[in-house]
């Protein structure tokens, strides 16, 4: 699973959901891939189950990228404690995606393929997102 | 080689996001006009003709402009992610034989060996192109070729008239080894207990497993039978 190595903050306020991607709204490397519809924080055990979901679909086939990578942490106090004492330890590390945002790429399967496996990859994912290709696309 | 679009353009006075999104809420563009050392001419140009116009790469525009025509590549688009509608444009302006830089976008013809993996490691190329005779794309030959075939800059067929800027050397098109059936499966394990993933049983596969455990009783009730005549 992806974590970061060394991090500054070890314990750090929660990222901001507003707005919408600045970059990363374009297929980059491959030729489908899936594009996020809403903002969300997305952990990095749903990375992983989304690249495996897609992987089993397409077999030996083709090659996957993963575009964001999860290297914020989330903290959370255990249960049945009382308020205080300060922040809860670290449980999750999420990537902040935001509307627009270009998640996982495919390239080497044909389009039937890769529409199914990136709609498996897209059912372990915790927001609403759409398959997009480069055929068709637009250009600048 | 796409032909000229001819826009109809109007100069533009306003300017901030509240000219800007009025301009938008009329379905027009607005776009900026550069280019040759001249000063920039903001202008507004309709939102359907320039969608249309941009669905080619490089495409050739003739903006017409207070009765005068001037020809313009696009040099930046800027579009909403989600609806993809564009927001602003910016033009550079060309002059007809004028040698310009541009990206042109790579297309695979033909079947690879079913052993290799095809990864394209340069989307567009930088050529050098005639303003007005700007190559739609490249196309590379990757019929039956296999693992280990490295297609570099310098080895593709460019256009005529077009010469590359992008380095000789650059990788364009790489063949990898796909991993095979056991190594994936090996990995995906892997992963799979990392995370957690445990594996419904399947209906057929309980069926076979009942159905082996049925004949291994059999087997067991058959020997056991056998050992009465032994006594």
């Amino acid at each position: 699973m992806l974590i970061p190595r060394r991090v500054k903050h070890r314990k750090q306020h929660h990222p901001k959901r507003t707005g919408m991607a600045k970059g990363g709204t374009k297929l980059a490397f491959g030729d489908f891939g899936i594009q996020a519809m809403e903002g969300s924080y997305v952990t990095n055990r749903q990375i992983e189950s989304a690249r495996i979901a897609m992987t089993r679909h397409i077999k030996r086939g083709g090659k996957v990228w993963i575009n964001i990578y999860p290297d914020r942490p989330l903290t959370k106090k255990p249960a049945e404690t009382r308020m205080g004492s300060g922040k809860g330890s670290p449980e999750w590390w999420i990537a902040n995606v935001k509307p627009g945002r270009v998640m996982f790429e495919l390239s080497g399967v044909p389009e039937s393929i890769a529409h199914e496996a990136l709609d498996r990859a897209m059912h372990k994912l915790p927001m609403k997102c759409r398959f997009i290709s480069r055929e068709g696309g637009d250009f600048l | 080689m796409s032909a000229e679009v001819k826009i109809k353009a109007e100069s533009r006075t306003q300017f901030g996001k509240g000219a800007a999104r009025r301009i938008r809420r009329e379905d027009k563009v607005p776009a900026v006009l550069y280019g040759h050392g001249a000063a920039p001419q903001h202008i507004t140009l309709p939102g359907h003709d320039l969608m249309l116009a941009l669905k080619t790469a490089n495409a050739l525009l003739s903006i017409e402009l207070d009765g005068d025509s001037q020809l313009a590549l696009p040099k930046q688009v800027q579009r909403d992610p989600i609806r993809g509608f564009i927001e602003h444009a910016d033009l550079i302006l060309v002059r007809r034989g004028e040698k310009v830089t541009v990206d042109v976008p790579l297309v695979l013809v033909g079947q690879a060996a079913p052993e290799a993996l095809v990864t394209v490691d340069h989307q567009t190329i930088e050529l050098e192109a005639e303003a007005t005779h700007i190559p739609e794309s490249v196309e590379v030959d990757i019929e039956g070729l296999g693992v280990g075939t490295q297609i570099q800059a310098g080895d593709l067929k460019l256009p005529q008239g077009s010469t590359l800027v992008l380095d000789a050397e650059a990788l364009v098109v790489n063949f990898i080894a796909a991993p095979t059936a056991e190594e994936l499966e090996a990995e995906l394990a892997e992963a799979e207990a990392e995370v957690g993933i445990e594996h419904d049983v399947s209906d057929a596969e309980l069926e076979a497993a009942a159905a082996d455990a049925a004949d291994g009783a059999e087997g067991a009730t058959g020997d056991a039978g056998s050992d009465p005549s032994q006594e």
